[in-house]
């Protein structure tokens, strides 16, 4: 049953790589198109943004104290970046079955109380943190298209910044610095940074939830 | 080769600059009959730069409050699990029904509450509360998750001791950790780098110039501490252990060294009174024997916070004496306690020969490196029970590091607490327990070559269905199998071959804040209820409820739920749905 279930995963990460490997210079992975419901009851997706450049894609729940802390940056980063075509993407990937403070309800009110100018996207599936390989929240991607196709490759994984409960003390803006490489056209000086928070549990994997 | 050096140079020299002190925090003090304790995660500034992610319980953010109990008292929990996995919480040391243990099967899911509740039997000692989960121990400690429990008992408190929590009695948490690159604890590694004590670095305390007492608790992974007191002068202190696991000794033991092993307390009695300047408790932890937790050498191109196969036993305070807790001495405190008493408690002790049953538990495995450590060759098997044991009787436990023994264990018992009776190391004769060892233990050091005998009785609470637990208290090698499971057996009361109707009635339905079941059968008996959403996600767990009362369900949102009830002689689970308004 668990095997099965991942079997076909597994086959369209094959598929992909094997089709579409040539578009990226190095081992950069592609990121398909995906569509999820927001919080507003509307269904978005990365292809419903025609003028795109790239998204940030932040993986973010409503309980993890750790994700809390980064609303307003959040807010912010989107402020500055959408009107340079670089659009942020929230997606809560939590189990809702496991966690009863994730459920679609309580992510508007979240999004309510935070004053989110992003879409907060529910991926109930959980097949999106999976397509991204993501791990727990808070976790940043940034994802830029391809000029040839409808594929998206990860340019930058990993944290927001270097301080999460102090924000006036952070001094590596990691997520941020590569979203400006990017759009200088730079190759992302650090693609990859460790991230910390909380874990996603994936329903049906051995794991510590029941 | 030469930059390594320079660079563990710099480090060793950049630690001593970072030699100033941090206050230590004093856990919460809890009192009463019922504790709410809420288990979640926060952040704590444990060293300088980015926070840490911890677990933490109610208002502590790197472990948990610390409980005031007395002996006799009734005592219930409501155990909130606001993590983001599964957890459990273990009375460590306490004298309970296996059901309320919290050992590995009584797992608590996310955003869960649990109700276990029992008579506090056990003395006037120092216990402690942690994560008990399968697997997932080590992670789990690591972030802090974890508490003390003070039990207070008429014996000690009509004897002169220092009982002032924080002034001069004091709980010192022993343990170590690693951090990432990101400042979060790391977890695979044996030992730490850093030394916490209750959570801080480089920790500090100011005590009363008289008699104070420290309830010390190694809450390690692994690492042994053998303790001593300096003061400034360089004068070695002579202290006094007045108490083991499970109470107080007989009378005080004077030492200058203490071995305190994982998940062992002693509590000690030190004199400030002659003290004029500050004190140093250290872990002489340099030049112990080759089966001594934290005495593994470093190796030479070794830097803090490395990670890998090779330094999996190491760390920067191995096999080195390192700082625990740096003591100013302050101010006389009114009425203080000013001699060391020359006796405690009048304890009658178990010897061998009250012993009706013999049992011996091996220890192998851990060859090669990195495989794991086991008992009686069996890597734990949760659906097994190992040992099936007759209520009330009294047993003799041998548990042999030998014949091929690779390193030393921390060996725990659930349920009792026993008498060592023997200890034999290699060819050499048998004997008793050190002194300062001498009382009542519930956790034990057991190095390399070494057999040791203790006595016990597993008393009041048979229960076929669900087990207690024996295992390494060193949480990796406890996570990797070498655990067993008993349970306790007696002849039920009454009638054994009538099966009673499971039948059941919920009152009133929809229902506000308390929910009453009405048994169809007034012979049967609730084992276990268990509340969860139509969806199945688990929302209350009560152990043998005292259901008699109602089950009060006001912390349940609104909706339909299902109570499933166990009843206890058929262990058979029998569902009704029910509204909460």
């Amino acid at each position: 049953m668990k095997k099965k279930g991942w079997l076909p995963i597994l086959f369209v990460c094959l598929l992909a790589f094997i089709n579409f490997s040539f578009l990226t210079n190095s081992n950069e992975k592609l990121i398909k198109n995906f569509t999820l419901k927001s919080v507003d009851n509307k269904k978005v997706s990365l292809n419903d943004y025609k003028d795109a450049k790239g998204f940030v894609v932040v993986f973010i729940c409503n309980k993890c104290p750790m994700a809390k802390l980064y609303s307003e940056r959040l807010n912010k980063i989107n402020e500055k970046y959408k009107t340079q075509k670089v659009y942020l993407l929230a997606i809560n990937s939590m189990d809702t079955l496991a966690y009863a403070e994730e459920s679609f309800k309580l992510m508007q009110k979240k999004a309510n109380k935070d004053k989110f100018n992003f879409p907060y996207l529910q991926d109930k599936k959980q097949v999106v943190a999976k397509q991204f390989n993501a791990t727990h929240t808070p976790q940043a991607f940034i994802i830029w298209k391809h000029k040839e196709s409808n594929k998206f490759s990860i340019k930058y994984e990993g944290t927001i910044d270097d301080n999460a409960a102090e924000p006036e003390k952070a001094t590596k803006h990691y997520l941020t610095s590569a979203i400006d490489d990017m759009l200088q056209n730079k190759p992302v000086a650090k693609p990859k940074t460790d991230s910390f928070g909380c874990r996603i549990f994936f329903r049906g994997e051995k794991q510590n939830m029941y | 080769m030469k930059k390594s050096i320079i660079t563990i140079i710099f480090l060793g020299i950049s630690s001593l600059l970072e030699a100033q002190y941090n206050d230590i925090r004093i856990p919460e003090a809890l009192y009463g009959t019922t504790f709410d304790l809420d288990i979640h995660e926060s952040l704590k500034q444990i060293k300088s730069g980015t926070q840490t992610i911890t677990g933490s319980i109610n208002n502590e953010t790197f472990w948990g409050p610390t409980l005031f109990i007395n002996k006799g008292d009734n005592v219930s929990f409501n155990v909130t699990n606001n993590l983001n996995e599964s957890t459990t919480v273990h009375w460590h040391g306490m004298h309970l029904p296996a059901v309320m243990d919290g050992g590995p099967h009584q797992i608590i899911p996310v955003g869960t509450l649990w109700h276990p509740y029992w008579k506090m039997t056990n003395d006037a000692g120092t216990y402690w509360y942690h994560p008990h989960l399968h697997e997932t121990t080590e992670a789990q400690i690591t972030k802090g998750v974890g508490g003390l429990i003070i039990v207070k008992d008429d014996v000690e408190s009509a004897l002169p001791l220092p009982r002032n929590y924080g002034v001069d009695d004091i709980p010192i948490i022993m343990t170590s950790r690693n951090f990432d690159a990101s400042n979060q604890f790391s977890v695979g590694r044996a030992y730490g780098d850093y030394m916490l004590t209750n959570g801080t670095i480089n920790g500090q305390i100011t005590l009363p110039k008289q008699v104070v007492r420290i309830r010390f608790l190694n809450a390690e992974i692994e690492r042994g501490y053998n303790l001593g007191i300096v003061n400034s002068a360089g004068v070695t202190k002579t202290f006094y252990v007045i108490a083991n696991d499970g109470g107080l000794l007989n009378a005080p033991v004077a030492v200058t060294r203490l071995p305190v092993h994982v998940g062992e307390r002693y509590e000690i009695l030190v004199d400030l009174s002659g003290e004029t300047s500050t004190l140093d408790i250290k872990a002489y932890n340099s030049g112990q024997s080759n089966s001594f937790p934290g005495g593994e050498p470093i190796p030479p191109n070794f830097q803090i916070g490395q990670i890998g196969q090779n330094v999996q036993f190491t760390s920067a305070l191995n096999n080195t004496t390192f700082n625990v807790l740096h003591i100013n001495v302050g101010a006389v405190t009114s009425a203080p306690i000013t001699s060391i008493p020359t006796t405690l408690a009048t304890n009658t002790y178990f010897t061998a020969a009250d012993a009706l049953i013999s049992r011996t538990v091996t220890i192998s495995g851990g060859q090669p490196a990195g495989n794991p450590f086991v008992f009686d060759n069996n890597v734990f098997n949760i659906n097994t029970i190992n040992k099936t044991i007759t209520v009330d009787k009294t047993e003799i436990w041998t548990i042999a590091n030998t014949p091929n023994a690779v390193f030393g264990h921390s060996f725990h018992i659930h349920d009792v607490q026993f008498k060592i009776v023997s200890r034999k190391l290699g060819t050499a004769a048998a004997t008793g327990p050190a002194n300062y060892e001498s009382g009542w233990k519930d956790t034990f050091f057991i190095s390399k070559g070494e057999s040791v005998s203790f006595v016990c009785r597993f008393k009041d609470y048979a229960d076929a269905t669900h087990p207690f637990m024996y295992h390494c208290h060193f949480s990796q090698h406890e996570d990797d199998g070498m655990m067993g499971q008993f349970v306790v057996t007696g002849t039920p009361l009454g009638n054994t071959n009538y099966t009673p109707s499971t039948k059941f009635k919920l009152y009133p339905n929809p229902v506000d804040t308390k929910l009453f079941i009405n048994l169809e059968d007034p012979l049967a008996d609730i084992y276990y209820i268990t509340i969860t959403t139509l969806e199945g996600r688990v929302a209350m767990m009560l152990p043998q409820p005292q259901w008699q009362n109602g089950i009060d369900v006001s912390n349940l949102s609104t909706g339909v739920y299902v109570l499933k009830m166990m009843d206890k002689a058929t262990k058979s689970i029998t569902s009704k749905k029910f509204i909460k308004k």
